[in-house]
């Protein structure tokens, strides 16, 4: 339970800078998720906090200590891969008490904590099989066991449950939350899925090549994306983008032409700033941020109807424009090639500078 | 089964046949030959015979049997030892480490093997005798320990070790040559077998190297000494055959035992 700390880290692999001023506080007995798409760096921040590869300028502090140039196995952390990594010719127990024994622990401590992490996770009527006897849930399972018995000061993940089923990730990913929530040891967490992310993290730490784009709380992010790109990550499906032109009406007002939904005018409501006219943006709309009752209104032609039980998603779009993924709660009764009004609140709407960044509402 | 299908197969078959005869026959006639006496041999005989025991003794007093094979075995067992350990180790560090001037050494090393054993054996041996090893079992050993081809082979293999478990290991405290130690030997086990068998064959059966610098008759092989016996004056085949089947159950019982883990070997050992 340590807090941890990255001052300005970057990685070079040669001459290809792969992070970029990476500056990140995690608090302590805090559950971070590192998110982005693929190749943005999450397993190499990952690798470099553990100790596997050598942090080419900046500072890791765990603890308050600085643990650049410290051996992987004294830095207080344990971690869990992807492909499980057990040892293949130990046993459960020995793969669990591995590290211990390696550090010269007595045989009976060791086994008193192996008996403990294999209670908290139902492994004790598999303490005698090897790897290969195993479910890959089973695997997972003894991996974050291994992890525990060594009382790590930081826990790592790096997508330990993308090799598993959808029924099977979902179990584990609460296995993980309850972990957390049991032993309140800080912990990072690096994943693909967003599902993962929103429902561990306490904070979201969203990558993009090598930079961090934004950090904070899974709702924040949601509600409150710093720029395009979060706006487009967080989120399933993601957020509606549509280009948009600024006009001034003849009453002095800011609106917006999207040219995506037949070039209608949506006028801002007041304390949105004021845009000159002809600036480009990008408006951003959530699927379920259409309701029945907004201001502005568009009539769409539906292009796929996905029912999904309780909700529906429909993807529509006027003549040619992009489609427009609307969340309806009443959709049963839709149906392909129907003719639809979505309307919105456009006091709702995010708008993006052309360069990504956000533009807020009384600024 | 049309006409035309069963030709075809009774071709395949008379085929697959005609080559097991041709493979086997010669363990036939090593069987049969070692209880008939020589004039039965050269007339063909291809029945048991009842010169067996007679031939084995013969065997052991001509050859000194106990001796010669102490000797094969100590430098095959030996010398696959050390080709393992070494070689394997060669070859798991030229997959796992980079560094500027590893592709153009190993082109160098894979180059090595293309060079034949004649050409490499004057050099050698001079070598041998700056080194004062003429005569001795460590001058049969030294030059196959790194040897090319199995560096090459652990290094292919090595390719199916998961990285991740160099990562696990590194993180539970381990240095480098431990995790070779502890996890990569444990785990590559059928490669090691299949790297066995080839190695321990090759050395056991080895002639040419072991003729040329073994000179006493004290410091030599199974297969010089049946060599020698098959080319004296009046050879006695019933004696040399007696030394063929002693010769070859070694590497027939290094074979079966290790079988399931050599397949497993040359398939990858890492499921
Ligand atoms: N050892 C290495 N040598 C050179 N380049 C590397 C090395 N390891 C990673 N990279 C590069 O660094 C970049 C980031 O890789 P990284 O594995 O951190 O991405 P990631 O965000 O984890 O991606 P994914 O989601 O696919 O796992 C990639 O472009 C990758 O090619
Ligand atoms: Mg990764």
């Amino acid at each position: 339970m340590s807090d941890l700390k990255l001052v300005d880290v970057s990685k070079s692999f040669g001459a290809v800078e792969i992070l970029k001023k990476v500056n990140l506080d995690v608090k302590a007995r805090e559950f971070i998720v590192f998110v982005g798409p693929s190749g943005c760096g999450k397993s190499t921040l990952l690798r470099l906090i553990a100790g596997l590869e050598e942090i080419t300028s900046g500072e890791l502090i765990i603890g308050g200590e600085r643990m650049n140039d410290v051996d992987p196995s004294h830095r207080g952390l344990a971690m869990v891969f992807q492909s499980y990594a057990l040892y293949p010719h130990m046993t459960v127990e020995e793969n669990m008490g591995f590290a211990l024994k390696f550090a010269g622990m007595p045989k009976a401590e060791i086994r008193e904590r192996v008996l403990a992490a294999a209670r908290i996770l139902n492994l004790e009527p598999l303490l005698a099989r090897k790897p290969k006897a195993l479910s890959g849930g089973q695997r997972q399972r003894v991996a974050i066991g291994r992890a525990i018995v060594r009382q790590p000061k930081v826990f790592l993940f790096d997508e330990p449950l993308s090799n598993l089923d959808a029924e099977l990730r979902v179990h584990m990913r609460i296995e993980i939350a309850k972990l957390h929530r049991r032993l309140r040891v800080t912990t990072i967490y690096v994943t693909h899925d967003q599902v993962e992310a929103m429902t561990l993290a306490d904070r979201i730490v969203v990558l993009r090549a090598g930079v961090v784009e934004q950090v904070g709380s899974p709702l924040d992010l949601y509600d409150d994306p710093a720029n395009l790109f979060v706006a487009g990550f967080i989120g399933s499906p993601k957020m509606n983008l549509l280009p948009a032109v600024a006009v001034i009406t003849a009453a002095g007002r800011t609106a917006l032409r999207l040219p995506d939904l037949g070039d209608t005018l949506v006028v801002l409501p007041d304390g949105t700033p004021r845009l000159d006219e002809g600036r480009a943006v990008t408006v951003g709309i959530r699927p379920e941020q259409f309701s029945a009752n907004g201001s502005a209104a568009f009539d769409l032609t539906i292009d796929i109807v996905e029912h999904l039980g309780g909700t529906t998603f429909l993807y529509a779009r006027k003549d040619a424009g992009t489609a427009i993924v609307v969340e309806m709660k009443e959709g049963r009764t839709h149906k392909p090639g129907d003719a639809i009004t979505v309307r919105f609140d456009p006091a709702a709407l995010y708008l993006f500078d052309a360069d990504g960044s956000r533009i807020r509402a009384g600024v | 089964m049309s006409p035309l299908r069963l030709l075809n197969r009774v071709g395949v078959y008379g085929f697959l046949g005609a080559m097991v005869f041709l493979s086997v026959f010669p363990f036939l006639w090593m069987v049969v030959g070692m209880t008939n006496t020589t004039g039965d041999i050269i007339l063909g005989h291809l029945s048991l015979g009842h010169a067996f025991l007679d031939n084995t003794a013969k065997f052991f007093v001509q050859a000194n049997a106990p001796l010669i094979f102490w000797n094969s075995a100590k430098i095959s067992l030996f010398g696959t030892a050390l080709t393992l350990i070494v070689s394997s180790f060669a070859g798991y560090g030229f997959e796992i480490f980079r560094s500027p001037t590893r592709d153009s050494l190993y082109a160098g090393l894979l180059f090595t093997i293309m060079i034949p054993f004649a050409v490499l054996m004057i050099p050698l041996f001079m070598i041998m005798g700056k080194l004062g090893l003429i005569n001795t079992h460590i001058a049969i050993i030294l030059p196959t320990v790194a040897s090319g081809f199995v560096i090459f082979y652990f290094r292919q293999a090595t390719k199916a070790f998961p990285s991740e478990l160099r990562d696990a290991a590194r993180v539970d405290g381990l240095k480098e040559w431990q995790i070779f130690l502890y996890i990569y030997i444990p785990t590559m086990r059928s490669t090691y077998a299949a790297a066995f068998i080839i190695v321990f064959m090759a050395t056991w059966n080895n002639y040419l190297w072991p003729l040329v610098v073994l000179q006493t008759n004290e410091m030599k092989t199974i297969t010089l000494v049946i060599s020698s016996l098959a080319s004296a004056y009046y050879p006695d085949y019933g004696v040399v055959m007696v030394g063929a089947l002693l010769a070859t159950l070694p590497t027939l019982v290094v074979f079966f035992t290790m079988q399931r883990q050599f397949v497993q070997g040359m398939l990858g050992s890492i499921k």
